[in-house]
């Protein structure tokens, strides 16, 4: 299948077009909350609510016995806003820390909720097929009805967030100067709790418990790398999270028995590896680039001091010398040599090198800091 | 009781206490998370030893998924040291993806495969008993007794001797590092026996239970007590309890076992949280409350110490001056009253003698702020508390 035919496949069948769709929106929504998510250093937090809200989803469906995804999703978010708020008890009523409280709390609602799934499979009537899919997530059964939930609660989530930008923003950096400014920090601190755990309850049903966390984290990690500007991030990560949902859903769609959930994972994984490495401030490669050109640098002035300290015991400055003086320096190659050639630092005459008047100055002022020229 | 029951409960129990050994370390070094990480991203290893191997059962699996649990921590470690992002934002980036390449490549050859992961994250203990050893055509129990049963001796093992290793440099780094044992070795070591027990367990529990069974029983303990062999010998109790008295819930609902015994886990965690007598919730939000009295009262003792008038001094009058609520007034003026700090004549108060010379101290100590002083003052302030 060439990717013009798939293009047009998306907007024609109605399977594909309602999963495109669907898993980019999910992509943009926790790729926006998950950048609160990082910042706050709640990374593993997805990871704890998804599996809590297990158990929500079998409750509702023994209380309601409708399989309606709307009536689980609420379930879904109720257990998992008491996870939530029980890790957040745990944390600062007690010493335990709370990688601690994320790991019982994960763990602890989960096998609950599996107590629940299989009672609930033991019992002669249920018509319980299908709830499984939220652990490990179906994009197939995405019908559009869900789609719309999506975009409106992505709509929902965008009113709130530009409404209190600037609380969000204050409440990241300072939370204690938040405080002091009169602000409700709990009020706000609860608001994006609550949109975080809503952004996950969503995607339970598309890629599945374990996979959620990666959603929320992967794109906002991988858009921390490009800025240092909050709106930019957020911005970033949408487009990263929604990004991976189409690559991913059309790589799963172009192959059989591929599911969706882990290649959009692994896609948000390659954009998240691609920035760690590429970003042009913080990524890897640059950084090494920059690493080995200040050691250049350091070489360089390396030998420029020690041919300025032989160069000072003559009168003339310009006094040739032999390049076999040099050969005992460390800092002393070939090319660093022939850098401060180009530098019009040193002249080469032969076996002979000398210092120019500009080199002598340069390296003069090397170490009182004030030469800004060999930059 | 069947023989398979019996079997049942003695594995459970076996895999809570190979749990309940490294757990205990796990939750002290603050790295309760790595044990979710790791039973999740063994998958991988898991499934590429069983399309070699093709027995879940085999040494060379365990080796592999194990192998790629010590691969897990090492790339946590190494994404968290670029700086580029936090370990636990690290920890959320690798499991998922290792999982992800595990679900994959069960998917992309289930044909021939009898490995799902609902299977590998769930685990079925109640199909245990049915999986046995056989030794020269003898049944010597099921494999998974065996299986569980040498990762628990070696455990064991490693923990008598390095005893006095692991609790140095779980508490101090440092000075583990000075005195002579690589913090490193320990780690890892630490590592692996993490990730050899949750994959000898995964089988016959599933990753879940075994998340739960390292954190939740040590969690608990720690909140009992803080001595570190005190809290080995409580995460093992509660471990061994949960497990057996799990099965039998199971056995009542006709439910996962992993689940009930999880559920179990659930309910001693909540039980120790609500009423550890030091650090449960109740006992910590009673001596809040005690604190606040306390520090009332004190505020209420420098009021009328700085006022000798008699309007000043009224007991309606004192209630809107320090703006308390009518029953926080009272218990203050009832808890000041029975320390005879202080007597009440036609609704005035004042403060006696008693009352007089521990403001002053209090007052002093305010001031100063001498640490000393405070320990002297304890004794004679806070006898009201027990």
């Amino acid at each position: 299948m060439d990717i013009t035919e798939y293009i047009k496949l998306v907007f024609t069948d109605y399977t594909l077009r309602t999963i495109t769709l669907g898993t980019a929106i999910l992509g943009a929504v926790t790729g926006m909350l998950g950048s609160f998510a990082v910042l706050r250093k709640q990374s593993l937090l997805g990871d704890a609510i998804s599996h809590a809200a297990l158990p929500g989803i079998a409750i509702a469906f023994l209380i309601t016995g409708s399989k309606d995804s709307n009536t689980l999703l609420i379930g879904a978010l109720i257990s998992g806003l008491i996870g939530t708020f029980w890790i957040r008890g745990i944390v600062t009523k007690t010493h335990l820390k709370s990688d601690t409280a994320l790991g019982l709390i994960l763990s602890l609602f989960f096998g609950f909720g599996m107590l629940l799934l299989t009672f609930i499979q033991k019992q002669p009537d249920a018509n319980q097929a299908g709830l499984d899919k939220y652990l490990f997530g179906q994009a197939a059964t995405l019908v559009e009805s869900d789609v719309w939930l999506m975009a409106i609660v992505t709509g929902l989530c965008l009113i709130v967030m530009l409404t209190f930008w600037k609380e969000f923003k204050i409440l990241l950096f300072d939370a204690d100067y938040t405080k002091t400014l009169g602000f409700n920090t709990r009020f706000i601190d609860i608001l994006i709790t609550t949109f975080i755990v809503l952004a996950i309850v969503l995607g339970l049903q598309t890629v599945g418990v374990v996979l959620m966390s990666a959603m929320l984290l992967a794109p906002a990690a991988a858009a921390r790398q490009w800025t240092n500007s909050l709106s930019t991030m957020v911005f970033l990560a949408a487009i990263f999270g929604a990004f991976s949902g189409v690559l991913g859903t059309a790589i799963s769609a172009s192959q059989d028995n591929l599911s969706t959930g882990p290649v959009i994972v692994l896609v948000a994984g390659v954009f998240v590896m691609f920035s760690f490495i590429f970003s042009p401030s913080r990524g890897l490669l640059f950084k090494q680039i920059r690493f080995i050109k200040n050691r250049r640098d350091l070489e360089l002035h390396k030998t420029l001091a020690f041919m300025h300290h032989i160069a000072e015991t003559h009168e003339d400055i310009s006094h040739p010398h032999t390049i076999k003086l040099l050969n005992n320096f460390q800092g002393y190659t070939r090319s660093t040599l022939q850098k401060l050639v180009d530098k019009d630092y040193v002249q080469l005459d032969g076996n002979m090198w000398s210092l120019t008047k500009t080199g002598f100055e340069a390296a003069a002022n090397l170490y009182t800091k004030q030469s800004t020229e060999d930059e | 009781m069947s023989n398979a029951q019996l079997e049942i409960q003695l594995i459970a129990s076996l895999v809570a206490v190979a749990c309940a050994i490294p757990g205990t370390f796990l939750v002290l070094r603050k790295m309760a998370m790595i044990s979710d990480a790791i039973s999740h991203s063994i998958l991988p290893g898991i499934v590429v030893g069983f399309f070699i191997t093709q027995d879940l059962n085999s040494p060379l699996l365990i080796l592999l998924a194990a192998l790629t649990g010590i691969i897990t921590v090492v790339l946590v470690e190494y994404i968290q040291k670029t700086g580029l992002v936090k370990e636990d934002t690290a920890i959320g980036l690798v499991f998922p993806a290792l999982f992800s390449i595990g679900v994959i490549l069960i998917a992309k050859n289930a044909n021939d495969v009898h490995l799902d992961v609902d299977a590998v994250l769930l685990g079925e203990l109640a199909f245990a008993p049915f999986d046995r050893l056989l030794i020269a055509g003898t049944d010597v129990g099921p494999k998974s007794l065996w299986v569980v049963g040498t990762i628990l001796l070696i455990t064991l093992t490693l923990l008598i001797l390095f005893f006095k290793e692991l609790k140095v440099s779980t508490f101090d780094k440092g000075l583990a590092a000075s005195l002579g044992f690589s913090p490193a070795i320990i780690h890892y070591g630490l590592m692996s026996v993490a990730s050899v027990t949750t994959v000898g367990s995964f089988d016959a529990v599933g990753a879940i239970l075994v998340v739960a069974l390292m954190i939740a029983p040590a969690a608990a303990a720690y909140l009992l007590t803080t001595d570190l062999k005190k809290m080995l010998a409580l995460a093992i109790s509660f471990g061994i309890f949960s497990a057996i008295f799990g099965y039998w819930v199971a056995h009542w609902l006709d439910a996962s076992i992993a689940g009930s015994i999880t559920t179990v886990l659930g309910l001693v965690f909540l039980l120790v949280y609500l009423f550890a007598p030091s650090k449960g919730i109740i006992a910590v939000m009673y001596r809040e409350k005690q604190q606040r009295t306390e520090v009332s009262l004190l505020t209420f003792l420098l009021h009328l110490k700085n006022h000798d008038e008699i309007e000043e001094r009224h007991v309606n009058h004192l209630r809107e001056h320090i703006n308390w609520q009518k029953v926080r007034a009272k218990t203050v003026l009832d808890l000041a009253q029975k320390n005879n700090m202080i007597h009440i004549e036609k609704n005035i108060v004042s403060l006696t003698t008693k009352g007089d010379e521990f403001t002053s101290k209090a007052i002093d100590y305010i001031m100063t702020n001498e640490d000393a002083q405070i320990e002297d003052m304890k004794a004679d302030f806070f006898l009201f508390r027990g």
